[in-house]
């Protein structure tokens, strides 16, 4: 049964266990894949950029256009000033989107460190508090009147500020729970369905035949998750540049 | 859930960090500034071309009006040289017509004169016969010869 049950494929292997000072930070198949990815991005980047020519090939093609991208969503939300943080986004953005994908490949090993809330709360701390520290860098004490709502009763003021605060925040765990939910929730249901295929097609008396339909939903869930798995990094990526245009720009 | 699982947190948690930290400072840091740079080469390419093509044209342009300029100055001076060649030419014309009016006219006056030169002699001739005839009718009736000046003076009175 443990090999049917959904949860499964989260199952988190050590490989090879290592501890620092008292703290476990064993090698795990979740690092292992975080590593692959690294190994496919910096593939990418570095095939990408080795003959870098003014009209570009495939791969330099391919490369400028995630960058371009990056750049636009970078430039749209935290502008002219933005410039300086795009490789940071573009860091956040293909490796997200590099990891939900390669959870996508259909092998029985494939893992998605992204259906992790400790790999995505990480991610998010790390963007939250580049944000808090490009916003003290910035502004100084002054960084925290973003909290005072501007042209507001005082009173008012005074009952809003603490929902700012909370609402700040809270910022990195709605960001981390938003992609581990949404990978999570799509490997699930992916899993179910995988499930529902052996077990209908299975069928006694017409073997292979009952299994179609749920093989079909399985086969548009997997397109739905290509996009989900697009649509999460660039969400994440969004979020971020906004976060970051409310430290650079505050109101 | 194995999300959820406290001791699964710290080594994921450190493995994104140290992951992530050779993703942002190795693999970016490394490619990112030459496609940038390769962007930003491109764009002013781009920009110089569309500049330098923005001068040509301007150039042309110029030329254009220049020659433009040209081609109506030079009609302007073939205008102003066919409308003189006229002019000369009528008026060489008018000058040889006047030329030619005035050698006619200098001929028909030396004919007329000629004319009534012939005229008066052959007058003169008729009346020096009238007179002689006359002279002689006279002597024929008479037998006597009568003065010549006088049948001069009668001749030309008859023929007046």
């Amino acid at each position: 049964m443990s090999a049917n049950n959904p949860m499964e494929q989260f199952a988190i292997r050590t490989l090879h266990p290592l501890s620092v000072s008292g703290y476990d930070v064993s090698f795990t198949n979740s690092a292992l894949w975080m590593l692959v990815a690294l190994v496919v991005i910096a593939a990418f980047m570095v095939i990408g950029t080795m003959k870098p020519t003014l009209v570009p090939g495939r791969w330099q093609a391919a490369l400028e256009y995630v960058y371009d991208f990056v750049v636009g969503v970078v430039d749209e939300n935290v502008g002219s000033k933005g410039k300086a943080y795009v490789p940071l986004i573009f860091s956040v953005f293909v490796f997200v989107l590099v990891c939900n994908l390669l959870g996508l490949v259909p092998w029985v090993g494939s893992f998605t460190p992204t259906s992790h809330i400790a790999v995505t709360l990480a991610l998010a701390l790390i963007v939250f508090l580049i944000v808090v520290i490009v916003g003290l860098v910035n502004h100084g004490l002054h960084f925290f009147t973003f909290f005072w709502p501007k042209g507001m009763h005082p009173a008012l003021a005074l009952f809003i500020m603490p929902i700012e605060v909370v609402s700040f925040l809270v910022r990195p765990f709605t960001l981390a729970i938003r992609l581990f939910a949404n990978m999570t929730a799509g490997h699930v249901l992916l899993k179910v369905f995988g499930t529902f295929v052996v077990a209908l097609g299975s069928f006694g008396a017409l073997p292979y035949v009952f299994g179609i339909v749920p093989l079909a939903v399985n086969v548009a869930l997997s397109a739905l998750e290509l996009l989900i798995a697009l649509i999460q990094a660039y969400v994440f990526a969004l979020l971020a540049s906004i976060y970051l245009n409310d430290a650079i720009n505050l109101h | 859930m194995p999300q959820f699982e406290p001791a699964n947190f710290v080594p994921q948690m450190v493995w994104l960090v140290v992951a992530f930290a050779i993703l942002y400072f190795v693999i970016v840091q490394t490619t990112l500034p030459r496609l940038g740079r390769t962007i930003d080469a491109r764009e002013k390419k781009v920009m110089g071309d569309l500049t330098s093509a923005e001068r040509a044209k301007a150039e042309a342009d110029h030329m254009q009006a220049e020659y433009e300029a040209g081609v109506a100055t030079a009609q302007d001076k073939a205008r102003a040289r066919v409308a003189e060649a006229r002019a000369a030419a009528a008026r060489e014309i008018e000058a040889n017509n006047a030329e030619t009016n005035r050698m006619l006219h200098s001929k028909v006056e030396t004919a007329e004169a000629a004319l009534a030169e012939r005229r008066a002699k052959a007058i003169g001739e008729i009346e020096a016969v009238a007179a002689e005839a006359a002279g002689d009718i006279v002597e024929k009736l008479t037998g006597s010869r009568p003065d010549p000046a006088e049948t001069q003076a009668a001749a030309r009175a008859a023929l007046a």
